[in-house]
């Protein structure tokens, strides 16, 4: 140590500077205001979320092209470019410095809007001279925003629904018509399972019903209906007549919904026409290599995979047809919400920007790669189709899945609280089950009980 | 210590005065302490003060959003009639209990190998080293491919021995053998502690009872054993411990799955805090893993701690 600083100089300073530090640190949250160069006040507000590169990217364009509308607030994007961006959302909250407005995702929304934590945008929107048109929106929007008063606490992002994805050339070559979404397109059950029979073969040339059939050797599954993501299986629940969710919690324990999940289970076990594994890419290759290689014929998988499984990036033609309908044609809807939190300062300026987010700016850009389905009805005309609809990417027919199929075969839902630990910890252990070989019949009467349990105990903690 | 009195004190004739009330001792204490500083406040950071905060929710419902609510002994009851918890302890368990001594067997058995004096035998230390200093997300990621039913080495390597195509991640049968197969990767660091070991025996014992006619196994057994033991109890002792803790791999890999095989009671814990947004009964497991593992430790060193041969006790 130098002669010039003492040990007690030392000390003192490391001690002003830590208390400094400390000081600096409770000041920063409340800073939010800032003077632009013009002198007029800036308003800074944060935007919490998650999401891969081109999220990122529409994220980033959004800002820009929001504060150079709205010189007066300047947004703060705090990315988690992770799935487990709840964890991160949550430290901020308990250690007192939530985002001002943020992604929130579909089966966390009723959950923190029951725990006060997200503000209530409904006057803002009734009083919006564009969002507050009544059919701005389409309607399934107001189904899962609203709350049973009617008020609304977030705004879907957009809409994503599974569909069906196929190898166009596999089609031609074997003579097959493939699936569409107008009405006397889309197929019944038999039908699907019939031309997922044909198309899948052994290393011998068998097909399932073949005598010799070997069914540890298939070079080329005829579909993949996985059980990877809840939404397939709401997609065959709706489409089988049963129901996700009713007063009671989960409903997946109606023979209706157990029964389109054995199906699903069927088409591994007993037909032989779907892979094992509980996901595809625990296969080695993703469901899109499979496409490609010609390995998989049909791959059931959300509207959001359009953005990579399409003519331009895959080296087969790629075509989109309706999910096969059990006793009625049904996909499921759904999307993360933004809202804004309670606790805001600047709710005003929170408001303009979760506006913008709904506004076409925003989810234009992520439509025309593929990736977004429409939330606004002016979208699906048309006039706006023609602003979105990308060539080699969306397949002819995708106006048809669009404007006819979904504003009358989509079915969206409200996700009650405590989903997310219901699901985790008993309902999504049972689909694992059913995905390995077990009757659906055998866990999910006992899994829906559990997860019921924790729904109710969680809507009776808000209440 | 008086820093209050030094800070007000700013006139410079009082400076004698303060040196003669520090006396050298004094001095040295204040220098030992800035310099274990780090320590102390990393314990305080995040050791105590967590625990200390864990303990408090142990009593409270916190969901991270508002205010903890007292609840009395409900988050203690609920671990008497959590539906999930024996089966994160049954995971937990197994692991430890078939994925520790395999572990030390290995570790042992190739610390052996390796303690043999061969042209290029640091190539072969090095290699057998390298996988345990790989980050965990990347050797998760590694073996998920390893363990790939359709394509994975492992099912190349059994189906061409004429064996079935083991299910291995997506199998609540096989999730669990397959994790505790992939923890054997990392030996490595026990290893070298055992080699470390091995080589501070001195060879005159060896030597002395060759002249006896010992002979491989007698060896082992009467000198590589006992000289070993307190080597061998340290990397059980800290096995234990980090296998009870597992948790990357249940995390990346399996997610717990398939239906809970591998929810590790850590996993769990994590999952119940941020999932199920309920951190008093996340730090109520919290507080029951530690006890589990003072239990455990406390029978390890009673039963066989005392097994333990020390060549130089008084140290």
């Amino acid at each position: 140590m130098s002669p010039k600083l003492s040990r007690r100089s030392f000390l003192r300073m490391a001690g002003a500077s830590a208390a400094g530090l400390a000081a600096g640190a409770q000041l920063l949250p409340k800073v939010r205001v800032f003077a632009a160069p013009n002198g007029q006040e800036v308003v800074r507000i944060s935007f919490a979320g998650w999401g891969q590169v081109a999220e990122q990217d529409g994220v980033v364009a959004a800002i820009e092209a929001f504060q150079a509308e709205n010189p007066g607030i300047e947004v703060e994007w705090r990315h988690t470019p992770d799935t487990d961006f709840t964890t991160v959302f949550l430290s901020n909250i308990a250690a007192g410095t939530p985002p001002d407005t943020s992604f929130i995702a579909s089966n966390n929304y009723e959950t923190f809007r029951n725990q006060g934590l997200l503000l209530d945008i409904t006057d803002y929107i009734t009083n919006d001279p564009l969002l507050g048109q009544p059919d701005y929106f389409l309607p399934q929007e107001a189904q899962r925003s609203a709350d049973d008063n009617g008020r609304w606490h977030g705004i879907g992002s957009t809409w994503v629904a599974p569909h069906i994805y196929y190898n166009a050339a596999l089609f031609e070559e074997e003579g097959i018509t493939p699936p569409g979404f107008t009405d006397d397109e889309i197929w019944d059950w038999d039908t699907f399972l019939a031309v997922a029979k044909q198309l899948t073969v052994d290393s011998n040339g068998l097909h399932p019903d073949d005598d010799g059939f070997d069914p540890d050797n298939i070079e080329r599954w005829g579909v993949q209906y996985p059980f990877s993501n809840e939404t397939y299986i709401a997609a065959a629940v709706f489409s089988n007549g049963g129901q996700m969710v009713n007063e009671n919690g989960s409903a997946l324990d109606s023979p209706e919904a157990m029964e389109a999940m054995q199906r699903m289970a069927d088409l591994i076990y007993v037909h032989h026409v779907a892979p094992q594994s509980a996901s595809l890419s625990s296969l080695g290759m993703s469901n899109t290599q499979m496409l490609d290689t010609g390995r998989l014929a049909m791959a059931v998988d959300g509207s959001w995979a359009l953005s990579w499984i399409n003519s331009s990036l895959l080296t087969v033609p790629i075509g989109t047809g309706a999910l096969p309908k059990m006793t009625q044609p049904a996909t499921h809807m759904q999307a993360h919400f933004h809202g804004a939190l309670a606790a805001t300062e600047h709710p005003d300026e929170a408001w303009q920007w979760l506006r913008f987010l709904a506004t076409p700016f925003y989810t234009l850009q992520f439509m025309k790669i593929g990736l977004w389905l429409p939330s606004q009805t002016a979208q699906t005309t048309e006039e706006g189709l023609a602003e979105w609809i990308t060539e080699g990417i969306h397949p002819d027919n995708y106006v048809d899945f669009v404007s006819e199929y979904l504003p009358n075969y989509g079915v969206a839902y409200r996700v009650p609280p405590g989903y997310v630990e219901a699901f985790t910890n008993f309902l999504n252990p049972a689909y694992e089950a059913i995905a390995n070989g077990t009757p659906a019949v055998d866990v999910m009467p006992e899994a829906v009980r559990q997860a019921n349990e924790v729904i109710a105990a969680a809507i009776a903690a808000s209440s | 210590m008086t820093t209050t009195a030094e800070v007000r004190n700013t006139d410079p004739r009082a400076q004698p005065l303060l040196k003669r009330r520090l006396t050298l001792s004094q001095r040295r204490n204040i220098t030992g302490y800035l310099f274990i500083s780090p320590f102390i406040l990393g314990f305080l950071l995040w050791f105590l003060i967590p625990a200390l905060i864990a303990l408090y929710l142990t009593v409270h419902r916190w969901n991270l959003i508002s205010a903890p609510q007292f609840v009395g002994l409900d988050n203690i009851e609920h671990l008497f009639n959590d539906p999930l918890l024996p089966q994160a302890l049954k995971a937990t368990f197994t692991y430890t209990i078939v994925a520790v001594p395999l572990g030390l067997l290995i570790s042992f058995g190739l610390a052996m190998l390796l303690n043999n004096q061969l042209p290029g035998i640091g190539i072969f230390r090095t290699i057998f080293y390298l996988p345990s200093i790989i980050p965990a997300v990347a050797s998760a990621a590694l073996w998920a491919w390893i363990f790939n039913t359709e394509f994975g080495l492992m099912n190349v390597l059994i189906r061409s021995l004429g064996g079935p195509k083991v299910p291995w991640l997506q199998s609540p049968d096989w999730a669990l053998p397959a994790l505790i197969i992939m923890s054997l990767w990392s030996v490595g660091g026990s290893m070298i502690i055992f080699l470390a070991g091995l080589q501070g025996i001195p060879d005159i014992y060896y030597e002395a009872a060759e002249i006896d006619g010992a002979g491989r196994w007698k060896k082992l057994r009467h000198i590589t054993l006992p000289m070993m033991s307190p080597v061998i109890f340290f990397n059980l002792i800290i096995g234990f411990i980090n296998s009870f803790q597992v948790f990357v791999a249940g995390y990346l890999i399996t997610d717990g799955g398939p239906t809970n095989a591998t929810l590790f009671l850590v996993l769990y814990i994590y999952r119940t805090a941020f999932r199920s947004l309920n951190m008093g009964y996340a730090a109520t497991v919290s507080w029951l893993l530690f006890f589990i593992l003072m239990g455990l430790s406390f029978l390890v060193f009673r039963y066989i701690g005392n097994r333990v041969y020390y060549e130089n006790p008084g140290e």
